[in-house]
């Protein structure tokens, strides 16, 4: 437990001392408060402070691509950079496993990612709170901590990559393979089995459910896990959601968040074992 | 301490250790000797449960993989390429080290000092220079007292001083009872420090035993050097004569007269009576270099 500790206080600290923790979260207000004032582009009710939860609903594109790319950033070296160095050789002559190395880099990673949530979005909101007259603050809550979750689910794929491979630009062709495959081909590629499947005209009419399988798998893409979760329990983003089958409710999506950071943080362990040093 | 049994190792086609079993008893001090690309390096990464491998490794009676955390934290280990943190200082390095040993009120200023980096200690590591490198590593690996060392080629990187003082602190840890496994292809080096060697080429043990008794086995025996005013055919061949001498070389004014000691007395003699002036004479020593060249070509 002492080394899972002093590894993961390495981590958020290497990522305090070079300023990525102050960074990202100067990112997320900054964007936060752009969004806020200015809107996401789309003609939401022009210039001027927007109440947070409109602001939520502006943001939650951008998000969920920025976070899934923060991700990757912290963790895609946070293992291979060492092996590639050498240090890590050192490190495991200590008496740390080798689980112990990835649990301890996930959880000083996943601290540094909260806490740019936290402080980033924490001053943008109480900005705007300042300015605005109804502040759905449990909205906003929920939004920060789906946000830290998706990052969780994207450091863990990070650090599946970093534990696998021997070079760091493997891990990171890894990764940014892994973000265009969430962000774009996932979708396209779902989208065009349901075309080949029904049609384009039934899949136009507004009444068209698509199969389970459908939604399921849909739902596997953890970009789209984490919308859906902000889309269930954000009420001004609910619309975003379309028909649902009634499986897919808060518990479905976040077991799906979660099995991707176990499915991630155990498959890397388990490769990175059998690997020499 | 160490029980090393039919290890072995294969990367990827290559066998890099072939089958090869020693023990480091408690208290000495074990030199793995060989050249490049011997297997001294995979055998102390097996040691350490940092490379996967075939066959049983034992520490301190108890099988190593198995109980790889109670066994690392009483062992110190220098690797041959050290490598730390760039963004850390000496100090926050030692610091982190200290935490994942589990170590508490270290004098991390004092092991500073005894390699010689008491001034660079709030400096970034990033900066260091590859002696200063290896002075760290040493510093790290002492740390908390081990009661077993583990140096791949610890003197490398070092400037003379440097490889001197490493030395002689190896010796100093060893007589307060460390037991010391290290590596080199530095012949003096091991010579110098080890009780025991294992001298290993291609993957095997070619020849293991005291630096005495291999030097007894392989008949690499002391050399008595001559100084000569002028030396001369003659007494060349006078010396050749005698029973007890297997060889003699000369070398401008210098003989070196391979002869069991109690030849020495009737060498200088017989010299002497054929009018020789003997300037100077010593016996020297068999060096490990003999035994290894020896060994190793006998082996090829
Ligand atoms: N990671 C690796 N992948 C493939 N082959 C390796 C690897 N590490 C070592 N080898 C091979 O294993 C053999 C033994 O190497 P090893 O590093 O153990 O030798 P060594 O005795 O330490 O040599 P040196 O004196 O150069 O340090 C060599 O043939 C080497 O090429
Ligand atoms: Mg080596």
């Amino acid at each position: 437990m002492n080394e899972i500790v002093a590894i993961a206080k390495k981590e958020f600290m290497d990522n305090w001392r070079n300023k990525w923790v102050i960074a990202v979260s100067s990112i997320f207000v900054i964007l936060t408060l752009v969004i806020s004032y200015f809107g996401s582009g789309f003609g939401s009710g022009g210039v001027g402070w927007k109440d947070l939860d409109v602001t939520i609903a502006g943001m939650m594109t951008l998000v969920s691509i920025l976070i899934p790319i923060i991700g990757l950033m912290l963790g895609y070296a946070a293992i291979v950079g060492e092996r590639e160095k050498g240090s890590l050789e050192l490190l495991l002559s200590y008496p740390v496993k080798r689980e112990e190395v990835i649990a301890g880099k996930f959880i000083g990673l996943g601290a540094v990612m909260a806490m740019a949530n936290f402080i980033g979005f924490g001053i943008a909101g109480i900005i705007i709170g300042i300015n605005v007259k109804d502040v759905a603050w449990g909205d906003y809550f929920i939004f920060i901590l789906s946000s830290i979750l998706l990052g969780l689910v994207f450091i863990s794929i990070a650090l599946f990559f970093s534990s696998i491979f021997k070079k760091r630009s493997t891990a990171m062709g890894g990764a940014i393979f892994l973000w265009f495959l969430f962000e774009m081909i996932w979708d396209i590629v779902l989208a065009g089995i349901l075309m080949a499947q029904y049609g384009i005209g039934k899949l136009s009419d507004p009444d068209f459910v698509a199969p389970s399988y459908y939604y399921i798998i849909s739902l596997m893409n953890p970009v789209k896990a984490y919308s859906t979760l902000a889309a269930l329990n954000i009420s001004s983003i609910s619309s975003n959601l379309g028909n649902l089958p009634s499986f897919v409710n808060t518990p479905f999506v976040l077991a799906i968040l979660f099995a991707w950071m176990i499915v991630m943080l155990a498959g890397g362990y388990l490769i990175f074992k059998r690997k020499d040093l | 301490m160490i029980e090393v049994s039919n290890l072995r190792k294969e990367y990827d086609g290559v066998v890099a250790v072939d089958g090869i079993s020693f023990k480091v008893e408690k208290g000495e001090i074990f030199a793995l000797l060989g050249p490049n690309g011997a297997g001294k390096t995979t055998t102390i990464k097996s040691i350490l449960g940092l490379i996967n491998y075939e066959g049983e490794i034992k520490i301190e009676g108890k099988e190593a993989r198995s109980n790889e955390k109670e066994i690392k934290r009483k062992l110190g280990y220098l690797p041959e390429k050290v490598a730390f943190y760039d963004n850390l200082t000496a100090i926050q390095t030692l610091q982190f080290f200290a935490e994942l040993k589990g170590l508490k009120n270290v004098d991390f200023m004092a092991l500073l000092k005894e390699v010689g980096l008491e001034k660079d200690a709030e400096r970034k590591v990033g900066g260091y220079s590859k002696g200063m490198l290896q002075r760290l590593g040493f510093a790290q690996c002492i740390m908390g007292s081990p009661s077993l060392l583990i140096l791949d080629e610890p003197t490398t990187g070092l400037d003379a001083v440097g490889a001197y003082e490493l030395r002689e602190k190896i010796k100093r840890l060893n007589e307060e009872g460390v037991t010391i496994l290290l590596s080199s292809h530095i012949l003096s080096e091991v010579q110098e420090l080890s009780h025991r060697v294992a001298i290993m080429n291609k993957g095997k043990i070619v020849a293991i035993d005291t630096v005495e008794n291999l030097s007894k086995k392989f008949e690499v025996e002391p050399r008595l050097r001559v100084e000569l005013q002028r030396p001369s055919d003659y007494i060349l061949k006078l010396v050749k004569g005698i029973k007890s001498v297997k060889d003699v070389k000369a070398d401008g004014n210098v003989l070196e007269i391979l002869c069991p000691p109690s030849a020495k007395l009737s060498i200088i003699n017989t010299i002497e009576e054929a009018g020789g002036k003997i300037l100077d004479f010593k016996t020297v020593e068999p060096t490990l270099e003999e035994i290894f060249i020896k060994v190793v070509k006998e082996n090829e």
